[in-house]
């Protein structure tokens, strides 16, 4: 954690010093670095909401589809007529029931939930290509631009950094204060003894889902009121980032260990990786193969530190495929 | 207790030994390909019926080319899913293939033969990087294999620098679409000899059984005196040597590469539909390559036939996530060895009842 807020002091003095318009022209003038944030601010609610399901142990694909999804549903419903909040609350709801069906495939089959929300991504992705037709549905009223996308309070701080500031003191509150969030992070370290303990482990996995597709959702009405048109085609650029922040947040990648602020720093650190380079000189491409190597490195190290504190990846193998193995048959009665 | 006694219980028929060879496994997998060639052909049969364009030499000799890409990278998709492992980054590296042969096709006019080695080289130089990290840093192959994905296209679109390959020597289109027997396109050489040399060294070697083991149980393996790493490792090297292949086949079939291939299609997603369509478990140690053969046949029929039909092109990628749900519930029924109606009541009835709904 405290390792986190270095790297993240590190990044910005770095920044500051090697690109001048960074800060908006010097240290104390942070109206660019916070305007930044419109960029990226996203993908961190996207994180937090993947968060909950890798804390369940699960991961969750169809977020970043998911948000371009409820995007495009918010776009067609106004333009059909309907009231701008209406249509944003009644996106945000319909992703948190896509969210349920997913969960509840995953856990009444006791399929992957890899492959779940991977088939979950793609047909995601192709409904709201097949809804928005030939061209992306666009112009959203003026207010609704501004307040959930590119305005701000009081001229600094931009109304995203508030939304996102909201969802992460919620995200914080339900996986450190709550019983679901003990519960969560129990269902994540260990299925069988949660289950022997009494926690209702299908419930608690899905209303991880339920969580995650409501963060995607939300994360997509603020794309759709930043660019004032809805993005379809989100699913690999938004995923990507948003599981690099929660592993380089420090959240096991297994399920059942982490801290939600780690996550919250590790998004702001890559947040402002790519306008950093951005602005640094260097190309889209390689700030986005920059994420890639970070997320192998982090992961890396993390796999390297594991192993010198003895913990053996064969014991977290067993742990892991012995609950999650789908396919399993129950025990035969002679397996003593 | 209950962990320990399934992950031994989940597989009763072990590859590799002599007695049981009619295993459950083999019945399986002889199973599943029958019942593919035969909705295969009965969606092909229906579609023809009431669109008749649809039988017709042309059609039938492109989709076999059009399958061959997808079905090369399925076989491959196949040999890391034995050992419990997945790839994302396969359309990754078709794409840096496809690119990087495209280019020196282009501007130096390269031959084909030339290309093939370049190709196998660069998958098997991408592949062990896979396995490398999946091994040593010890991160699960979908967290690597996402992470390299994003890398290898980036790399892809360095290559590319906002440039395309547009104009190849003629030999790669005639390669690409062109039939040397009625209806039977050069592509399909490539798909099927791959099919059929991967079938026989996971049927025939020792490393063919020893993926089966270790994705069986990689303790066991383990146990047994198998090099676990090196398995691993070996088996995305494969995969990333396929996926060179396929990006070579894909290439020349559409005779033409750029910056977005294999990114906006959706082969990536396809080649593990296949697999598992095919009856390859995502568990590990189930399935074979034939089967993922005649998926990515399977899938190619039933995609053009939508299209055929007049549903708009955009739903193909939601016909194969759907595809791919339907695969994964059948493949659960059979591995649990209970019939339909039984399993889908299943998870609700045998809730409370451990020993419920085993060997029925």
């Amino acid at each position: 954690m405290f390792s986190l807020v270095f790297i993240l002091v590190v990044e910005l003095l770095f920044f500051n010093f090697a690109v001048s318009s960074f800060w908006g022209g010097g240290w104390g003038s942070s109206v660019s670095m916070l305007g930044d944030g419109e960029n990226f601010l996203f993908t961190s609610m996207i994180a937090l909401g993947v968060m909950f399901v890798i804390f369940a142990g699960d991961i969750d694909l169809s977020v970043g589809a998911m948000s371009g999804f409820a995007g495009v549903m918010m776009a067609e419903f106004h333009l059909g007529g309907m009231n701008i909040w209406v249509a944003v609350v009644l996106a945000v709801a319909i992703a948190a029931l896509i969210g349920l069906i997913q969960g509840l495939i995953i856990t009444y089959f006791k399929l992957e939930s890899l492959l779940v929300t991977l088939a979950g991504w793609f047909i995601l992705q192709s409904a709201a290509l097949a809804w928005e037709g030939a061209v992306p549905p666009y112009g959203f009223p003026k207010h609704f631009d501004s307040l959930l996308g590119t305005g701000t309070v009081a001229g600094t701080v931009p109304n995203q950094l508030v939304i996102f500031a909201i969802l992460a003191l919620l995200a914080t509150l339900i996986v450190h204060r709550t019983r679901f969030g003990r519960q969560l992070v129990l269902v994540g370290h260990n299925r069988d003894a949660a289950g022997y303990a009494g926690v209702r482990v299908s419930v608690t996995r899905i209303r991880a889902f339920v969580l995650s597709a409501t963060f995607a959702g939300i994360a997509g009405m603020c794309i759709a009121a930043t660019y004032s048109t809805a993005d379809d085609n989100l699913g690999p650029t938004l995923l990507l980032p948003a599981i690099t922040a929660v592993v380089l947040g420090g959240v096991d990648i297994f399920g059942g260990a982490g801290l939600v602020p780690g996550v919250i720093v590790a998004s702001f650190i890559l947040g402002w990786l790519t306008p950093g380079l951005l602005q640094d000189g260097v190309s889209d491409t390689w700030a986005s193969i920059a994420i890639g190597v970070l997320l192998l490195g982090s992961l890396t190290v993390k796999g390297i530190t594991d192993r010198r504190q003895g913990v053996s990846m064969l014991d977290r193998l067993r742990a892991r495929s012995a609950t999650a193995t789908p396919g399993a048959p129950p025990p035969a009665p002679d397996a003593t | 207790m209950t962990a320990v006694s399934q992950s031994l219980g989940r597989a009763p028929a072990r590859p590799g030994t002599r007695a049981p060879r009619s295993s459950a496994l083999r019945r399986f997998v002889r199973r599943r390909e029958l019942l593919l060639v035969i909705i295969t052909v009965a969606v092909f049969l229906i579609t023809d019926a009431v669109n008749s364009g649809f039988g017709t030499g042309g059609y039938i000799s492109f989709m076999l080319a059009d399958a061959m890409p997808l079905a090369i990278l399925a076989v491959g998709q196949t040999i890391v899913c034995l050992v419990r492992g997945i790839d994302l980054s396969v359309a990754g590296v078709l794409g840096m293939v496809a690119v990087s042969t495209g280019f020196l096709a282009q501007d130096h006019g390269a031959s084909v033969w030339l290309m093939l080695p370049l190709a196998l080289g660069m998958g098997i130089g991408l592949g062990v990087i896979n396995g490398l990290f999946v091994v040593f840093a010890r991160i699960p192959p979908i967290i690597v294999t996402l992470g390299t994905l994003i890398v290898y296209q980036g790399v892809q679109e360095l290559i590319c620098a906002s440039r395309a390959v547009e104009t190849l020597p003629p030999m790669y289109a005639k390669l690409g679409n062109d039939n040397f027997l009625p209806d039977i396109p050069y592509m399909l050489v490539p798909g099927v000899l791959v099919t059929v040399v991967v079938a026989l060294i996971l049927w025939r070697t020792a490393w063919g059984r020893s993926l089966y083991a270790v994705g069986s149980n990689a303790e066991a393996a383990f146990r047994a005196g198998i090099r676990v790493k090196w398995v691993l490792i070996s088996a995305y090297t494969v995969c990333g040597m396929l996926a060179g292949l396929g990006g070579l086949a894909f290439l020349v079939h559409y005779d033409s590469a750029d910056s977005q291939s294999g990114l906006s299609t959706s082969i990536n997603l396809s080649s593990i539909a296949a697999a598992l369509i095919g009856g390859t478990l995502l568990t590990g140690g189930k399935g074979g390559v034939v089967g993922s053969f005649i998926a990515a046949l399977f899938l190619e029929v039933t995609i053009q036939a939508v299209i055929v039909l007049g549903v708009p092109q955009v739903w193909d990628q939601a016909a194969v996530g759907t595809l791919l749900l339907a695969a994964i519930l059948v493949n659960r029924y059979q591995a649990s060895g209970r019939s339909l109606s039984q399993a889908l009541a299943g998870p609700l009835r045998s809730r409370w009842q451990p020993g419920h709904g085993g060997a029925q």
